[in-house]
């Protein structure tokens, strides 16, 4: 009895399992056009909660996605923000190099200066260039300010340079006017004040001033003349130099600031560097003085236009028979001082209102007959400083 | 089977829906878990094998409805998981938490295969990827979370004391 109705019980699972399976098989087999109105119905109807559920927690699950994104971009832009100073400070000093590179032309090997010990204690580097770019050893090793040192070890890809702190680092030097010749090398004492340099064996009757430019003198072979090397601070009394002085020297180059250099080849030595160096110095020069010459032309400017509606006020203001203040009047430190004028009779108004566009006039023509004069002398002077050649980049 | 037992089961049955439609999307995995499948195999080892396939054709019914291209494939699939663990209800009917969690990882895993092969949109080189790396991975996602069900709802899935 048992045996038969279990026997039942499983023929009504296998009849429902198999009526079940049909119905789905039916559902999956309905065309689209049936299909898509069963599953919407069902969607807008007793699955709407279900359905609301899901959107919204996919809706939390973007939005926590988006979250992170932000954050992630709020980090890296915070990350990106704190180097700005150092990419824009590498940025000057590679133009400043990519400067030098286009006057020096050719004969120069680019590379990159790697520090190996701490700050403090420089008077080595390693440079990224070494025999197979034509690195030679005691090749001259400079940046666009001047001097650095001169390579001493040369492997085929990498070479060791002296700085001119070592102690055994000198350069032939003189003053930029080729008043005074002497030596140059490191200043010993300087561990506590700094890296300084000493120019050391200029004739007692040669007397340098603070601010001199000291210059590779081109003597010796090795280093080209004209590359700044520091400028004159003071002098150093010694008992032991009778018959000669020894000058205290800023140096142009700081040992922890060099990053990218030059390393001239020989053939490049030998042919010299007239102008190269001194050219930064005049186009320096000259940037300042056109940023000067333009502020003074638009201050001038300035005054002229004021100056002409001053008078143009002043005229307006006697013809008016009740004198109200102007928005827009002048400063208090460009207003005329009228009290010791001898008052002037009135023009009719008409008359007035012409003398002040004249006067309008006037002042813009003046202003703009400055303005190009500047404009022209700021031009000639960058011609005169910009290399005239094509330049080559590297 | 008490009055109590039976509203305990339909509350572990539909909380095990909900999370489905909400817990899931919101963890977005790759390979995620089915808590569809484990209401299923939880509601089936409590009935009949007729009864299993019925709940399985109902379930299915409901998630193709929201995946139309498919309407239908969930549906056979989870009619056959429903009866078969019915069916096999006294082998793994069991307070053994390896046993439980190797059926539901056996559970979601058949779902997977029968529902692929019947939606046919997967083919080749993409089907055995799915149904051997991230069905098996989907299965054991699914087994863990049902073990952890296991131990939190144990109170609503006891049977009644009388």
């Amino acid at each position: 009895m048992a045996r038969a109705i279990r026997s039942t019980n499983s023929r009504v699972d296998l009849i429902v399992l198999v009526t079940a399976a049909l119905l789905a098989l039916v559902a999956r087999g309905l065309p689209p056009n049936l299909r898509d109105p069963v599953a919407s119905s069902m969607r807008r109807t007793f699955l709407a909660p279900l359905v609301m559920l899901q959107e919204r927690a996919e809706a939390s699950r973007r939005s926590l996605l988006l979250d992170n994104e932000r954050v992630a971009i709020r980090d890296s832009v915070a990350l990106k923000a704190m180097s700005v100073n150092a990419l824009e400070s590498e940025n000057d000093r590679l133009r400043q190099l990519i400067g030098l590179g286009a006057r020096v032309r050719w004969g120069f090997v680019p590379a990159e200066a790697i520090h190996g010990r701490g700050v403090r204690d420089v008077t080595t580097m390693t440079l990224t260039a070494g025999s197979v770019a034509g690195v030679r050893r005691l090749s001259p090793v400079v940046s666009p300010e001047g001097v650095v040192g001169m390579v001493t070890t040369v492997d085929p890809t990498m070479s060791e340079a002296m700085i001119w702190t070592h102690p055994d680092f000198r350069v032939s030097s003189m003053a930029e006017d080729g008043s005074a010749f002497g030596i140059v090398q490191a200043h010993e004492a300087s561990a506590t004040t700094g890296y300084l340099m000493e120019l050391r064996g200029i004739p007692f009757r040669s007397q340098l001033k603070p601010g001199q430019l000291i210059v590779t003198s081109g003597m010796g072979g090795v280093w080209p003349r004209g590359i700044p090397i520091g400028t004159v601070m003071s002098e150093v009394r010694s008992a032991a130099e009778a018959w000669a002085r020894t000058y205290l020297l800023k140096p142009v180059v700081s040992p922890s600031d060099v990053g990218a250099v030059m390393i001239l080849k020989s053939d490049r030595v030998s042919k010299g560097f007239e102008n190269v160096w001194s050219s930064v110095a005049a186009a320096e020069a000259a940037a300042q003085r056109i940023v000067v010459a333009g502020d003074s032309a638009a201050r001038a400017a300035a005054i002229a236009e004021a100056a002409a509606r001053r008078a143009a006020l002043d005229t307006s203001g006697r013809s008016s028979a009740a004198p109200a203040p102007i928005p827009g009047g002048l400063p208090p430190e460009l207003m005329p001082d009228t009290t010791s004028r001898a008052p002037i009779a009135a023009p009719p108004a008409d008359s007035a209102a012409a003398a002040q566009a004249a006067a309008r006039r006037e002042a813009a023509r003046r202003a703009a007959a400055r303005r190009d004069s500047a404009r022209r002398d700021s031009a000639a002077r960058r011609d005169s400083i910009a290399p005239r050649t094509p330049t080559r980049g590297f | 089977m008490s009055l109590g037992s039976i509203a305990r089961a339909l509350a572990t049955f539909l909380i095990l829906v909900l999370l489905h439609y909400t817990l899931r999307p919101l963890l977005g995995w790759r390979a995620p878990m089915d808590f569809l499948v484990l209401a299923l195999l939880l509601a089936a080892i409590r009935v009949r094998p007729a009864a299993g396939a019925l709940i399985g054709l109902a379930l299915g019914i409901v998630s193709d409805s929201l995946t139309p291209d498919a309407l239908g494939a969930g549906a056979i699939a989870m009619t056959i998981v429903g009866y078969l663990a019915s069916w096999l209800k006294a082998v793994f009917f069991a307070d053994n938490i390896a046993l439980n969690a190797f059926f539901f990882f056996l559970g979601k895993w058949v779902f997977d295969v029968i529902y692929f092969v019947v939606e046919h949109r997967l083919l080749g080189i993409e089907l055995v990827q799915q149904l051997l790396l991230w069905s098996p991975l989907s299965a054991a996602a699914t087994a863990v979370a049902g073990v952890v069900l296991l131990f939190v709802m144990r109170p609503l899935l006891e049977p009644a004391k009388i």
